[in-house]
């Protein structure tokens, strides 16, 4: 299955993402949960990223919380609304969100 | 002559929730509370961000371009025109390697002259024990 998850939390979801397993697996961070690729706790960028995903973060929500593009790891592609819908419509077979 | 003392405690991430908005609303309005004391009594409030809460007063918020809403940066700035004590707790900075750079520690720009104070949890602590009323969000 192609999985894509639209993750809007910063502190829960995390344990429902490992254990997710997908042949393609996509993590569109939304909302809150953009602070999963920008936000570093201890100097360490946040677990979820060590998951093998593809990682999107809708630049309109980073943007509203005070970071810009280059601050987000680098696992994470930073994509619009638009792309996001053609993320779920081409790339993707399902979608959840956490 | 009393004085009432307020803390507001921020510890809620913005914008998904109307919590840490609400915070800074009522700490900016909580001085009109004195037209309803007695005469001389006086409200004495603060407004402090901890762990998460920290990213409310992230610099450089585009909530107002892509939302169409005024940004929390502008009401922080906004709790910085007032008497109002603003205390940032710094072990949470340092674990997020955030800096009073990132943050919002004044409103020279709107002829502000309070500043935002980076201390440690204890002086947070401090600050709740000694309020009369404590707002937690």
């Amino acid at each position: 299955m192609k999985l894509a998850v639209l993750m809007s939390d910063y502190r829960t979801g995390s344990d429902i993402v490992d254990r997710l397993s997908a042949e393609k697996l996509g993590i569109i961070l939304v909302g809150n949960g953009v602070y999963h690729a920008a936000a570093k706790e201890g100097g360490k960028a946040c677990a979820i990223l060590d998951k093998k995903a593809d990682f999107y973060a809708l630049t309109e929500d980073f943007e509203s919380r005070g970071f810009t593009a280059d601050k987000l790891d680098s696992r994470v592609k930073a994509v619009n609304y638009g792309d996001v819908v053609d993320l779920i419509f081409n790339d993707y077979e399902k979608v959840i969100w956490l | 002559m009393a004085t009432k003392k307020l803390a507001f405690v921020v510890r809620s991430l913005p914008y998904k929730t109307e919590a840490s908005r609400l915070a800074l609303t009522h700490a900016i309005s909580s001085q009109t509370v004195e037209i309803y004391l007695n005469d001389g009594d006086l409200v004495e409030a603060s407004i402090s961000y901890v762990g998460d809460g920290v990213f409310n007063i992230m610099k450089n918020q585009q909530a107002g371009k892509h939302y169409g809403i005024t940004t929390n940066e502008g009401h922080a700035k906004n709790t910085l025109l007032l008497d109002l004590r603003v205390l940032i707790c710094k072990e949470d900075l340092d674990k997020f390697g955030l800096t009073g750079e990132n943050l919002i520690m004044d409103a020279d720009d709107l002829g502000g002259d309070m500043k935002a104070n980076i201390v440690s949890y204890s002086e947070i602590q401090k600050e709740m024990e000694t309020a009369d009323h404590l707002l937690f969000c």
